[in-house]
């Protein structure tokens, strides 16, 4: 039996003498709140402090999960975290927009995330992205952008650097719907972000689809938690949904 | 109100005097790099339909030669 364990849930009677072993009962039974694992750890075992034993239960704020103790190690009990895509921005129509912002939707519980946009523009203008946080885009020269794809039977390679936003996508040239899956590793850790871009894009027609791939970076080391999606030119019109790729099993 | 709309987490608005300002002068960058891009892919269409024209084949019979 562990040092925590009881083997009675007491009530106790009017008029009845209460111990500190009574007390202590109450006062150690309840699920603590620590604000990091390493004060959650600090608060167990010394002089007057209850030892920490099989059964405790602990909520951490930083993390905001509730854990228990097993003997030899803390277990996270909850909240669960999904092993699959989790949607973190809901999926969101945008009208005859010339840019999109999309803040709020990257965060410490996911590192990788998918941007998934389904859109029409009304001009051949490009697609560009820039990295965005606490609603501020980044709009320095540190976006670079390779481009490799294919248009009928001609192969397109083409390079761009030191550019105020990076380009991930082409216009559609009218209401034909293209699509643009972006694939973003660890924008919220602050290093460099790369991501890379398969894009279908249909060039004024659907029996002219492009394909192209890019792989495009911004290269200043800050967290961000959101894009902003801007156009050289015409509006665009559609909807998009951010995914967080699970980290767990 | 600005000719530009702006799509603000879903909100599908008007841009601010501010957010106009940031994207008009963010606007000849952007057709910068929206021109070089359009340059170079009609520049390779170019050459390539330059050399077809020299070696006397057509598009199917050059993806044949490289297939």
């Amino acid at each position: 039996m562990g040092a925590n364990a009881q083997t009675s849930v007491p009530l106790y009677v009017a008029a009845e003498v209460l111990t500190a072993a009574d007390m202590n009962i109450s006062a150690g039974t309840g699920v603590p709140v620590f604000a990091t694992t390493i004060t959650r750890d600090a608060a167990f075992g010394g002089a007057g402090e209850k030892v920490l034993a099989e059964g405790q239960l602990a909520y951490i704020e930083a993390s905001n999960i509730v854990q228990y103790y097993d003997g030899a190690a803390w277990a996270t009990v909850g909240p669960t975290t999904s092993g699959g895509f989790v949607v973190t921005k809901a999926e969101t129509a945008f009208t005859s927009a010339s840019t999109v912002e999309i803040d709020n939707a990257f965060s410490a519980t996911y590192t990788n995330y998918k941007v998934f946009i389904r859109y029409q523009n009304t001009t051949n203008a490009d697609i560009f992205l820039r990295m965005r946080v606490g609603g501020v885009s980044a709009s320095g020269a540190n976006y670079n952008a390779q481009l490799g794809g294919a248009n009928s039977t001609t192969a397109l390679a083409y390079r761009e650097t030191g550019q105020t936003s990076g380009y991930v996508a082409a216009g559609s040239t009218g209401a034909f719907w293209s699509s643009a899956e972006i694939t973003i590793f660890s924008p919220f850790v602050a290093e460099p972000t790369v991501m890379i871009t398969t894009n279908n894009r249909s060039s004024g027609a659907y029996t002219a689809p492009v394909i192209n791939v890019f792989a495009t970076n911004h290269t200043v080391s800050t967290s961000y938690d959101g894009i902003q999606i801007l156009l050289a030119g015409g509006t665009i019109t559609g909807t998009y949904t951010v995914y967080g790729m699970g980290k767990t099993v | 109100m600005s000719d530009y709309i702006t799509n603000d987490n879903g909100d599908n608005r008007p841009m601010t005097p501010a957010e106009t300002a940031e994207y008009t002068a963010s606007l000849p960058a952007l057709k910068a790099q929206n021109a070089a891009r359009a340059a170079a892919e009609a520049d390779k269409a170019a050459a390539k339909a330059a050399l077809l024209t020299k070696l006397g084949i057509t598009a199917d019979e050059a993806a044949l030669l490289l297939g």
